[in-house]
């Protein structure tokens, strides 16, 4: 559940963070839901504990998760517009990214349209 | 802590290690990086009190380890040759290193050896390199030392084992605080186990950092300038610090350190039309900072 790209650019414990989040709005991990320990999770990866700790100390100075002393720590009330925010800031980057090279804005519309077209489609055909 | 103070290490006329100040703290998982000969396991066989230095010191938990048993105690050093003890087999390779750690558990042991099965019966002579390095690890662990030290220790260990031997590790690091160094050309390895690393050349330490930090600091940049006659060079770029630099057509390669905004900003005079940064890898740090120093790969191209 929690993959990591050992090999990525991204650092592990931010590719971490970014795994618990998105877990959160797929709906695999649900409010209260007990995350492994840091232990358990570091050992199953095989990487250095303390990497596991940063992760979910950020993750918890966010909001996103919450520790019980002797717990353990479980995903807190998701706070959407967070969340919402970090996905879209990828989103933002690949628009820039975009435009930087000349792309014009209507085009980046269309192509929305045509996702969530494509989205309707397939609701209705299922 | 394990430290190295202003240490010297001499083999005749060859200095291994030429003044190395060094701070390991209690807890960490440190990785040694290095050319071939740069010194890595000098370091460690300094800290298993093999080599005495020349010059500094070499200290564990503030004691001399060199000649000093309770020293030595805390450290097991799991060396890169495997042909030590090789008539034993693993329960007389057991019992050999039990009379020396006094916090030998053999319920680790006995769970480690079970999750992997090695032939107890059978000399440590006719294992695999691979099982010969298994049996020297679990033992190793077994030995219950605030300190251990890997040298080249993943090597000939198979992918399977690998992962089953870093779950080992991580596991006496988090049960018991262990301290963990370990030397490697395998940067993969250094990058998950590891907090902190560095890397040595020549007997000098390159750089000493957290991993994290390290990485996003240091970029490879592709850029397009507005100007396309003109022909920049390194020096055109006096607020970046360098590693390399070249060009094909317009398209400009240029590995740099800093992190991105600070890049970003020493190269907006010249105005890029594109600018592409990318942060490095560890093994591509190791590349350029390298070849920064002369040691270059690009003598067989």
């Amino acid at each position: 559940m929690f993959d990591i790209d050992l090999m990525s650019r991204t650092p592990i414990y931010e590719q971490l963070y970014r795994r618990v989040i998105e877990l959160i709005m797929k709906g695999v991990l649900r409010e209260q839901d007990k995350l492994p320990s840091v232990r358990s999770l570091a050992t199953d990866l095989g990487v250095n504990p303390n990497t596991v700790a940063k992760a979910y100390t950020l993750l918890e100075r966010d909001g996103i998760i919450y520790s019980l002393a002797g717990r353990g720590s479980f995903v807190a009330k998701p706070d959407t517009l967070f969340a919402q925010e970090h996905v879209l800031s990828d989103f933002d980057a690949a628009a820039a990214r975009a435009l930087e090279v000349g792309i014009q804005k209507e085009t980046l519309h269309a192509r929305i349209d045509q996702l969530t077209d494509t989205d309707k489609k397939e609701e209705s055909t299922s | 802590m394990m430290q190295l103070q202003g240490t010297v290490k001499r083999f005749g006329d060859f200095t291994a290690l030429d003044g190395v100040d060094l701070e390991i703290p209690a807890g960490t998982a440190f990785g040694l990086l290095g050319s071939n000969g740069a010194g890595k396991s000098t370091i460690l066989r300094l800290f298993s009190g093999i080599y005495s230095p020349e010059r500094g010191t070499v200290t564990i938990d503030s004691e001399n380890v060199y000649d000093n048993v309770a020293a030595k105690q805390k450290v097991f050093f799991i060396n890169d040759e495997t042909i030590q003890y090789a008539g034993f087999t693993l329960d007389q390779l057991k019992n050999f290193y039990k009379q020396f750690y006094p916090n030998f558990s053999d319920q680790i042991f006995e769970k480690l050896e079970g999750t992997i099965q090695l032939p107890r019966n059978r000399k440590i002579s006719t294992y695999s390199k691979g099982m010969k390095r298994q049996a020297i690890i679990i033992t190793a662990i077994a030995c219950c030392t605030p300190y251990l030290l890997l040298d080249e220790a993943f090597d000939g260990i198979d992918p399977t084992m690998r992962i089953i031997v870093k779950r080992m590790l991580v596991d006496a690091m988090c049960e018991r605080q262990l301290t963990v160094v370990i030397s490697s050309h395998n940067l993969k390895e250094i990058n998950e186990m590891c907090d902190q690393a560095a890397l040595l050349h020549k007997g000098k330490i390159i750089f000493n950092r957290k991993l994290d930090s390290l990485k996003g600091a240091v970029h490879k940049v592709q850029a397009v300038f507005a100007d396309r006659e003109r022909i920049y060079t390194a020096a055109d770029f006096p607020g970046l610090e360098i590693l390399h630099f070249d060009k094909n057509q317009s398209i400009y390669h240029i590995i740099a350190k800093g992190g991105e905004d600070t890049i970003r900003s020493a190269l907006a005079p010249e105005h890029p039309v594109v600018a592409d940064l990318i942060p490095l890898t560890l093994e591509e740090i190791f590349i350029y900072e390298l070849e920064g120093l002369g040691y270059d790969s690009n003598v067989f191209a």
